[in-house]
């Protein structure tokens, strides 16, 4: 069974720190303490339910702390009979009865027993069920306050990520005797003060008889207490269907004192993981990755789940009992920690999960543990992944940096891990890692897989700065915007500070890609530091894009469900959100904490009543709404284009974002290839200039730049791959690659297209020409023009196509907009009109070698 | 092995080249600076470099936008066989955004490439572009359209956020024709075909290459048009009209294929028409010279009987049967409806105008076999 012998595997790093701690306690090893103590043989013992395994003493798999120790002495020698749990009842039972042979036992075995030694005298003393309480309530403070620690610990995650480099990652692990793969979901430990050392039934009693058993049980849809339909009152002889709720819920519903059955005497009701889970004495996470340290230790990366009780909005009338939160929040985990699978579903599956097992959560929304507002998974993971990575600290190079460490062959093996290394120390204060907790950021780690020559392959300097100009990645540093920034600092701080937190509205515009959303988000991030280290009041973020709503009225819908995590009808919604925001009505915890709604492409929610920006922009006016609007369009004069009642709410206080010019494009550009000897100075700068006069979008200047960087790194591959020489040059970017970038971006292809089509078309092109010097009309008929065209014909020596076959022609080039023209079908009746500048024709047509006579014509 | 069955072999060979665009398209993609090698270097370095792009593959219609980028798709789904998923998207079959959307989460992956002709609604590339600027996706979108103002059409927040990579298709050099030519047209020399029947062939087909009149015959047909596509439909109709009694392609089969492809289906519709339409259609033409602009089945009729008044031609036809000839006309549209407007106004009160030019009338009248010496007279006058 699972109790064969397997070869501790101590991890280097371990042993100095075992011994260290152990000094002390160098007590004799018990005889009865064969094996190495690990959880898989209690895994496995659980599951033989029936069988009576022999009672021999095995060490407590997690440690035990002061709340779980009283709450073991609460419960009652009885559980012994239960068989399900003989032999870590028939441990307790011993270690009760003969501590001293306990604390033998444990000193031999965990290196840190003089703790335990310690906690085991604390618990002999009586512990009455009030003291008990009081605990609780204790740690559901300390929970609190662990969740600033969290995200503040995933600050320095960084610098620690980049000392172990050396990881070996895995798809599946089998972990003392689980199976736990990438994707998978778990029950974590808490930290050591958790009560997590308690028992582990995974057979739920019944409420009324305290007894397990084979017999059916249903589960009351309320407080999913479970029921053994015989014990019930009259009995059932079938599960319902449908919601079924027990006569404790009903009773309470209808105002009764109810008092529910307690155990006989002595024996205390074991409590499950789920319920445990559900009063936050137990965290579920989501297995993301899976590895190996250096030291042979397994960690996985964990998505945190929360129960709404743990979001600011509190438990809310709409949730479900079982409903988890998925977060974005990270955590490394030893895989020590796990206890055990447990499986959260989306609702579709959730409907469908007809086993029904204790550990079946649903979870349809992700919280933002940052701003406290919740996103539908479905939307998530159905349509682009959306950038929730935009607040976070890591950037993307040295994400990849980290997945670098993978081993090249991704076959992920099965391993079999014996692994001994085991016990979670009780010295740090973070979650159940071992190691001081280490958390990292958000990651997206596993989304996408690197072909491996990526790694490599060490990077060029052209392919660095081809890196860094993206779009897509955050730059360090945003300059060039302060002072707007520090504007939008100031008008937010100046709203939130107060403390009866008046509404406002502030109208940012600007023309595209001059930094709108990304200095709002900027400022956003950094005014999360100040709420992290308390000196603003917590508030609440939302943003909502108008391209993205399918209709305007939709965005209530989106700003009510990023608040509350409950999907309602836009009607609904906005009702809703008028009760809270209007009436001063707050339902939920969260409610009275100021919220910031963040509208970017504002002008896409014009309806013709303008009634959705009316609703939007007169909530802040209202006393108690503690609502801040920032709406971004392009637009300066938007707000005079709406009704005077809408303009006089939000016109009040504007910030404009001026085109960049071309020193601000040129800075933004060279802080971003700081440090990388990519560009010639003049090619930036020829670059910044040429955008600015053109649009000062910076969108735009990056683009070239990234294009000309492409063209460069096009030119040395190709050479160097034609003529197998080592690259000639140092592969800069000069003039002349930013030179062809302009013109690919800026020129329209259509001299190019004039240059090189077809003899017939040049001679229409020119008869269009000569027609409209003709005639001065900007406009022709196809009967008109083949006139022409013959005429032209005759006189210079060309054979006239006839008729159609110019229609076809002229069709062609209508077909690439060189010309407008009405459908073919029209004959000769057709209108035609040039769609470039005549002198664009000229200047195309003008040196054409074969046909030199058109000169004479243009 | 017969003569004539290694014809029937060399025929079908010839055929399967010109229908595969992947061949056609080969010989011209190898030199560093063709559009295939471009194209599949941005694609292959934004999957390798795991960065986002969108390019914009323009060109006249028929210039092998979509055969280069098959190509290219096909390499690099070789070379990252399990990187790359490709989603394919058509602005004329997806043309409701959420019908593209669900296309798109239909084939969507973790990883995609996007794929759509003709540029969509608005708001699917705000999002799709938007999306990609963010880090956490990775995606090409290339857009493929013969417009060559796309970029003019999309709206400026997508301009903006649009990465501006153009490739643009022109219409191959003489010198890339005649190297298409000889690709397609010369027969492998290996075992497939008896040695002697190949370079017999081979040898005939250098002569054909070299000779003026062919390039001049060449030179004509791509005048009208110079795509790799027309071209090829050209060859097609060569290789179709080769019998399996010559072994060998000749001239004569390009001259008649060159015939064959350039004619006036306009003109030749007036060699079909009775002589009562040619009476109509000259009538109608009369009435226009004297500038009357608007004119309908009546004033037609009335022209019609003060033509035969003033000449008396032995041509006169009852109103009705003239009226069914009138509507024959409509039909082959060589004349039609100046109004789209259709409720319930019967014919002959609707305005019609002529749909061929009097060149094209006349010179159907002079090769009308039997035409009526009074109706050229009346054209005249």
């Amino acid at each position: 069974m699972a109790d064969t012998p397997r070869k501790p595997l101590r991890s280097p790093s371990k042993k100095p720190k075992q011994t260290s701690s152990s000094s002390i306690s160098l007590t004799p090893q018990t005889p009865q303490a064969v094996d190495p103590p690990r959880r898989s043989s209690r895994r496995l013992s659980l599951k033989l339910d029936q069988i009576t395994t022999p009672q021999k003493p095995i060490s407590q798999l997690e440690k035990p702390n002061k709340d779980s120790l009283v709450e073991e002495l609460e419960t009652p020698h009885k559980l012994v009979k239960d068989s399900s749990r003989t032999r870590r009842n028939s441990r307790k039972n011993e270690s009760t009865k003969n501590p001293e042979s306990k604390t033998d036992y444990e000193s031999a075995n965990t290196p840190k027993s003089r703790t335990k030694v310690v906690e085991v005298e604390v618990s002999f003393s009586p512990a009455s069920p009030d003291q008990l309480e009081t605990k609780k309530r204790k740690r559901r403070e300390d929970k609190d306050r662990k969740v600033i620690t969290r995200a503040m610990a995933s600050k320095n995650a960084k610098s620690e990520q980049k000392s172990n480099k050396k990881r070996v990652y895995y798809k599946k692990v089998v972990y003392d005797g689980g199976e736990f793969e990438v994707g998978d979901d778990v029950y974590v430990k808490r930290r050591e003060d958790a009560s997590s050392d308690d028992d582990l039934p995974e057979v739920e009693e019944c409420r009324v008889c305290f007894k397990a058993g084979k017999a059916v049980m249903v589960e009351c849809d309320d407080c999913l207490g479970g029921f053994h339909l015989k014990c019930l009152k009259p009995p059932l002889k079938e599960v319902p269907e449908g919601d079924w709720i027990c006569g404790f819920c009903k009773a309470r519903k209808l105002g009764m004192e109810v008092e529910l059955p307690t155990p006989a005497k002595g024996k205390r009701r074991a409590r499950t993981l789920r319920e445990k889970l559900l009063s936050s004495d137990l965290w579920a996470a989501h297995i993301e990755s899976t590895w190996k340290e250096m030291d042979g230790s397994y960690w996985f990366k964990g998505r945190w789940y929360m129960i709404p009780e743990e979001t600011t909005a509190g438990r809310q009338p709409h949730n479900l009992r079982r409903e988890l939160y998925r977060t974005n929040d990270f955590a490394d985990i030893e895989m020590e920690s796990i206890i055990r699978h447990c499986f959260v579903l989306n609702p579709k599956e959730y409907a469908k999960a007809s086993n029904a097992g204790d550990d079946v959560f649903l979870c349809e929304y992700e919280y933002d543990i940052h701003w406290h507002t919740f996103k539908r998974l479905a939307e998530i993971d159905n349509e682009e992944e959306d950038g929730e990575d935009a607040d976070s600290d890591e950037d993307w190079i040295s994400s990849k940096d980290a997945e670098s460490g993978t081993d090249e062959d991704i076959e992920y093996e099965n391993e079999n891990v014996k692994n001994l290394c085991a016990r979670t120390s009780s010295a740090h204060g973070l979650a159940a890692n071992s190691r001081k907790g280490q958390f990292f950021g958000l990651q997206k780690i596993g989304t996408k897989r690197i072909p491996e020559h990526v790694r490599c392959h060490k990077k060029t300097e052209l392919e660095k700065a081809k890196a860094t100009l993206l779009l897509a990645i955050l730059p360090k540093s945003l300059p060039c915007r302060n002072k707007e920034m520090e504007e939008i600092t100031a008008f937010i701080k100046g709203a939130i500070c107060d403390d009866q937190c008046l509404g406002r509205c502030l109208y940012v515009h600007g023309v595209p890609g001059t930094g709108k959303t990304m200095s709002v988000l900027a400022v956003m991030r950094n005014l999360r530091y100040e709420v992290d280290a308390g000196s603003i009041q917590p508030y609440c973020f939302v943003e909502v894009n108008g391209l993205k709503l399918a209709s305007p009225e939709n965005i209530y819908r989106v700003i009510y469900e990023a608040l509350s995590g409950n999907r309602v009808s836009w009607k609904k919604a906005l009702h809703l959100l008028n009760e809270r925001f209007s009436n001063g009505k707050k339902v939920a915890r969260g409610d009275d904490r100021p919220c910031i709604l963040l509208i970017d492409e504002l002008d896409l929610l014009v309806t013709r009543n303008q009634s959705v920006l009316y609703n939007i922009l007169d909530w802040p006016t209202k006393p108690h709404s503690k609502l801040i609007v920032i709406g971004i369009a392009n637009t300066m004069d938007l707000p005079e284009k709406l009704l005077p009642r809408i303009s006089s709410r939000m016109g009040i206080q504007r910030l404009c974002f001026g085109p960049y010019n071309y020193q601000q494009l040129q800075e933004i550009i060279s802080s971003r290839l700081k440090g990388i000897d990519a560009f010639e100075k003049q090619a930036i700068e020829f670059a910044s200039r040429k955008v600015a006069a053109i649009s000062g979008d910076a969108r735009r200047a990056l683009e070239i730049c990234r294009r000309a960087a492409e063209i460069a790194d096009y030119c040395l591959k190709k050479s160097s791959s034609n003529l197998d020489s080592t690259p000639a040059g140092k592969g800069l970017v000069g003039m002349s690659e930013v030179e062809a970038a302009i013109q690919e971006m800026f020129q329209a292809p259509h001299i190019q297209v004039m240059k090189n089509c077809s003899k017939l078309s040049k001679i229409f092109l020119t008869a269009m020409v000569y027609e409209l010097y003709k005639t001065g009309m900007s406009d022709t008929t196809f009967e008109k023009l083949a006139i022409t065209v013959s005429c032209l014909c005759t006189s210079n020596g060309e054979a006239f196509p006839g008729w159609d076959t110019l229609l076809k022609v002229g069709c062609m080039l209508g077909e690439s907009r060189i010309i407008l023209c009405e459908p073919g079908a029209r004959h000769r009746l057709q209108k035609l009109q040039l769609n470039f500048p005549s002198d664009d024709v000229a200047f195309a047509l003008k040196g054409n070698k074969d046909l030199p006579w058109l000169a004479k014509y243009l | 092995m017969g003569f004539q069955s290694q014809v029937e072999k060399a025929k079908n060979l010839l055929r399967t080249r010109l229908c595969n665009p992947n061949f056609i398209i080969k010989p011209l993609s190898d030199s560093p600076d063709s559009n295939y090698c471009k194209l599949k270097f941005t694609i292959s370095s934004s999957i390798t470099e795991a960065c986002n792009n969108s390019i914009l593959l323009v060109g006249p219609r028929g210039s092998g936008k979509i055969a280069v980028l098959e190509l290219a798709l096909n390499d690099l789904l070789q070379e990252y066989p399990d990187t790359i998923s490709l989603i394919r998207l058509n602005g004329l079959l997806h043309s409701d955004e959420n019908c593209a959307f669900k296309e798109i989460a239909k084939q969507l992956c973790l990883e995609h490439h996007l794929l759509f002709s003709k540029m969509g609604k608005q708001r699917l590339l705000y999002s799709l572009l938007d999306a990609m600027n963010t880090v956490t996706s990775q995606a090409v979108v290339i857009g493929v359209s013969c417009r060559l103002d796309v970029d003019q059409l999309l709206e400026k927040r997508i301009r903006s956020r649009f990465s501006h990579r153009k490739l643009l298709f022109l219409p191959p050099s003489k010198e890339d024709v005649q190297r298409l030519l000889e690709h397609v047209f010369s027969l492998p020399t290996d075992s497939s075909f008896p040695h002697d029947y190949a370079a017999q062939f081979n040898g005939k087909l250098q002569n054909l290459l070299a000779d003026d009149r062919f390039k001049e015959i060449i030179s004509s047909y791509l005048d009208l048009n110079s795509t790799i596509n027309h071209l090829v439909r050209f060859l097609f109709i060569v290789v179709s009209l080769w019998e399996s009694k010559s072994g060998f392609l000749s001239l004569e089969n390009f001259k008649s294929a060159l015939s064959s492809i350039q004619r006036q289906p306009k003109q030749e519709c007036i060699k079909d028409c009775s002589i009562l339409e040619l009476y109509i259609l000259v009538c109608m033409k009369r009435l226009e010279v004297k500038e009357q602009n608007s004119y309908n089945f009546n004033s037609v009729m009335k022209e019609y009987r003060s033509v035969h008044d003033s000449f008396q031609t032995s041509d006169y036809y009852a109103w009705d049967v003239c009226l069914r000839s009138f509507e024959r006309l409509i039909q082959r549209e060589l004349i039609c409806f100046t109004d789209n407007r259709a409720h319930g106004q019967s014919v002959e009160f609707r305005p019609v105008k002529l749909l061929v030019s009097y060149v094209e009338l006349q010179g159907g009248l002079k090769s009308y076999r039997s035409c009526p010496i009074i109706l050229q007279k009346l054209m005249d006058h």
